[in-house]
């Protein structure tokens, strides 16, 4: 979790991601943000998202994040 | 049968006391048969086409949720190897690619049959001439079918969900036909995904006043804004745009001006029906605009105009194309030889430019639509990679951003920006529409009389209360346009609208039904404009 908070952090670092879950929905990351997150997220835990979970509920906090990097991790 | 039509209402009342009166389980049935009539008294040729979608893609889906459902069961009963369940997977999603792949192509092969045939024969033949060989005789003489761009963009969404695994495949072949086919979004969308509209379509409802008397109002509205605004426009913007060459800076600058409001009011009007009719049907469909003239850059402008394409573009172009093993190798070896930042905006930018030109094309069939494509793409992907340049300016200037003058110059700044790029492929060829803005751009002369500024076909030969009335109903018109979108800015005008006497509302709306009989534009304004895409 340490690691996503970091790049999360890198991304923008104005956001508390500890408590905002309305990170998609509340227009706080655009289409952009989503695709270098998933650009770093692949690289920092060696997986590969599909663009099946590019979807806003996978995206709107830190936790929702954390869940399908291991849902991710669990299937490969 | 046109949606502005007496006969559409006939046939929206006749299937709304239908729906109403059949067993609720049955109603979907209802919208089906609605859906199978509409489609056959707009274009009985066509069936064909859409039938062919329809089937392929749920055999198609219903094959790919046989393979997974098969291996599900298979791990379940347990005795494979992790080596096994690897293989067994891998030739699996190897086959349901194969399936997805081929109705893929057969789909939008047609769709590209139909809609870049021309076109390709033509650049191929151009290309042959240049090099003295003989081109091929352009002899395909065919009926687009309708709505064939909007229903294959949904049921390809449909199909690549399901190769997702977002959904299930569906198992009823009426209910698909259904989904493809649904008659207030056939002509022009918006571009629905299965796991809401389903939801709203195969679901049991019951009457309510509510919906009613809401929905009957937005679709007035929408009608308004159709025969009384955007027909009422179409004479004038088409005499300007087939002889710009007659005229100078101010004419084409307010006739572009006048262009966005057209075609905003033609399409913002369509969804307010079809959405007015499915409320009164107790179906949410999705919405398509979000008041986008108040967007402060054309990336936002983008979000807010034609919200269900930008949606499926993203899910289904973008986003696929941004986070690929090749373009995330792309933007690694940026990071490492240019920079972090070109790393990171590289992938986005090669996905909006797959994107940007596949949406030119998506609106028609020539290099004017290709370099409108191209020039949105052009903006946002320069703001991109510019942002931290404007960022350092903005503080330098120390601009306000929260300022309302700067947020009203963002906001006119797009606006005039949107404006000159939709008018490049509606004059005609891309080197008219060109020529259209150098002409404004060239030729500012001070005019002596209004008609030189507002050339409306015949103006100067009408009865003085004539002109009042086109005038004072174009002058009317546009200023609600804006001043409604204004105000839904906190919530739904109609939220403001039923707070009203009842009897105020009636007569409110009895005027404006009274309006669109007495003054409307029927049949000169033609079919509505997102129709021909």
């Amino acid at each position: 979790m340490d690691e996503l908070m970091e790049i999360l952090n890198e991304i923008n670092p104005d956001i508390d991601y500890e408590t905002e879950d309305n990170l998609i929905d509340g227009k706080v990351l655009d289409s952009f943000s989503i695709v270098s997150l998933v650009s770093e997220i692949s690289e920092v835990f060696d997986i590969d998202i599909s663009p099946r979970y590019l979807v806003p509920e996978n995206f709107n906090s830190a936790k929702a994040m954390w869940e399908m990097i291991q849902t991710i991790q669990e299937e490969e | 049968m046109a949606l502005t039509s007496f006969w559409f209402l006939v046939f929206v009342l006749g299937l709304l006391i239908l729906y109403y009166l059949v067993p609720k389980k049955m109603q979907w049935w209802i919208l089906l048969a609605g859906s199978m009539v509409f489609y056959l008294c707009a274009d009985v040729r066509s069936i064909l086409f859409i039938l062919i979608t329809a089937t392929s893609v749920y055999f198609g889906a219903r094959l790919m949720q046989k393979i997974s459902d098969d291996q599900k069961a298979r791990f379940t009963e347990g005795g494979l190897s992790r080596e096994e369940k690897s293989t067994l997977k891998e030739r699996n999603n190897r086959q349901r690619k194969a399936i997805m792949i081929c109705v893929l192509l057969l789909n939008v092969g047609i769709l590209c049959a139909f809609k870049y045939l021309h076109f390709a024969l033509e650049q191929f033949n151009r290309v042959a001439a240049l090099f003295g060989g003989q081109g091929i005789a352009d002899t395909f003489q065919w009926v687009i079918p309708l709505g064939i761009s909007f229903y294959t963009f949904q049921s390809v969404g449909y199909l690549v969900d399901v190769y997702w695994k977002k959904i299930d495949a569906e198992k009823n072949y009426g209910k698909m036909l259904l989904f493809v086919s649904f008659f207030p979004q056939i002509t022009q969308g918006p571009i629905s995904d299965f796991a809401q509209l389903s939801g709203e379509l195969f679901g049991e409802h019951t009457f309510s006043y509510h919906n009613y008397a809401w929905g009957a109002q937005r679709m007035i509205w929408g009608f308004a804004k159709k025969i009384l605004l955007a027909d009422m426009l179409a004479p004038y913007i088409s005499e300007v745009f087939q002889y710009y060459y007659y005229y100078t800076t101010f004419t084409l600058v307010i006739c572009g001006f006048f262009y966005s409001v057209q075609i905003y009011a033609d399409f913002s009007g369509y969804m307010d029906i079809v959405c007015g009719l499915c409320q009164m049907l107790g179906i949410r469909l999705s919405e398509n605009f979000e008041r986008p003239y108040f967007s402060k850059s054309v990336a936002e402008y983008w979000r807010r105009w034609h919200i269900t394409l930008g949606a499926w573009f993203k899910t289904y172009i973008y986003y696929p194309i941004a986070v690929s093993k090749w373009n995330k190798k792309l933007g690694k070896l940026a990071r490492t030889k240019i920079s972090k930042r070109a790393g990171m905006n590289l992938p986005a930018t090669v996905a909006l430019v797959a994107v940007w030109l596949t949406t030119g094309l998506w609106h028609g069939a020539s290099w004017g639509y290709i370099a409108w494509g191209g020039v949105n793409g052009m903006f946002i992907i320069v703001s991109l990679w510019l942002e931290p340049f404007y960022e350092t300016c903005k503080k330098k200037l120390r601009i306000n951003e929260s300022a309302w003058l700067w947020r009203a110059f963002q906001t006119l700044r797009t606006f005039a920006l949107v404006t000159v790029i939709k008018v490049l492929p509606e004059v005609g060829t891309l080197r008219q529409g060109l020529e259209y803005w150098k002409c404004a751009f060239t030729r500012p002369v001070i005019l002596r009389n209004f008609v030189d500024y507002f050339p409306y076909p015949n103006l100067l030969d009408m009865e003085s209360f004539q002109k009042a009335e086109t005038l004072g109903i174009i002058a009317v018109g546009t200023i609600l346009l804006f001043v409604v979108d204004l105000l839904q800015r906190k919530k739904p005008v109609r939220e403001y609208f039923n707070k009203l006497p009842g009897i105020v509302r009636v007569v409110l709306m009895a005027s404006l039904i009274a309006a669109i009989i007495l003054f409307g534009n029927f049949g000169q304004g033609g079919g509505f404009m997102y129709a021909q895409f």
